[in-house]
């Protein structure tokens, strides 16, 4: 299933500046960007591993 | 000026089968925190008479044979409320074994974590879509922290696990 990019909002403290600001959070299959709108500090995180569930109805 | 609060430091060392008892006894006279140590003890009536052979062998075998499995409570109080709770202490635990010591204290320092690792906080967000995995229209939890993130399906538990890559600065 493709999943569609989401552009998501966090308002926390800033890693980088220390300001209380918005972030940016854009997260799809593959990748997350979080960017500070201040200072413009970004993490990048890339995928890793997949933990799913037994389907019982399989 | 500010008024002098004396603490205390009460200390109460009880068999360990007095354990809940006492601290039960705490619980209702009002403390508020504390901690508590496992030890082997032995009174100076079992202790008289004995003396042992000097070899670390002969005085770990004394310890482990005739000490007594014993806990001792710990907890920092105010002077002014530490006769209540010695008394209540004192009240529930009436014919059984114990040892009380009250200390005073100089003084306390207590140092919390830096700023840096209190701003590493973990971030939670939240996302309604199909789910990936069961393709159900659910909230998709997202956990960030500095170094790792994780996205769940909080109705079939699917999850994917992401970790950083690297960060990037830029001027304004």
């Amino acid at each position: 299933m493709v999943i569609k990019k989401w552009k998501l909002e966090k308002g926390a403290k800033c890693y980088n500046c220390g300001d209380a600001t918005i972030h940016d959070v854009k997260v799809d299959q593959y990748n997350i960007k979080i960017r500070c709108r201040d200072c413009g500090f970004t993490r990048y995180y890339t995928f890793h591993m997949v933990d799913l569930p037994v389907k019982s109805d399989l | 000026m500010g008024v002098l609060f004396l603490k205390v430091h009460l200390r109460i060392f009880v068999e360990v089968e007095n354990l809940g008892k006492a601290m039960n006894a705490l619980v209702e006279a009002g403390i508020t925190g504390f901690y508590i140590l496992e030890y082997k003890g032995m009174s100076p009536q079992d202790w008289e008479g004995f003396s042992i052979k000097e070899d670390p062998k002969s005085a770990v075998r004394l310890i482990r044979d005739h000490a007594n499995d014993a806990m001792l409570i710990c907890c920092v109080v105010d002077e002014e409320k530490t006769d209540k709770i010695v008394e209540k202490v004192m009240e529930l635990m009436e014919g059984e074994k114990y040892t009380i010591l009250e200390v005073p204290i100089k003084r306390i320092i207590v140092n919390y974590k830096d700023k840096e690792s209190k701003r590493a906080e973990t971030w939670l967000l939240e996302k309604e879509v199909p789910c990936f995995y069961c393709g159900e229209n659910a909230v998709q939890r997202v956990k960030i922290d500095m170094n790792k993130a994780k996205i769940w399906c909080t109705n079939c538990g699917a999850a994917r696990y992401y970790l950083v890559k690297g960060v990037e600065k830029e001027g304004k």
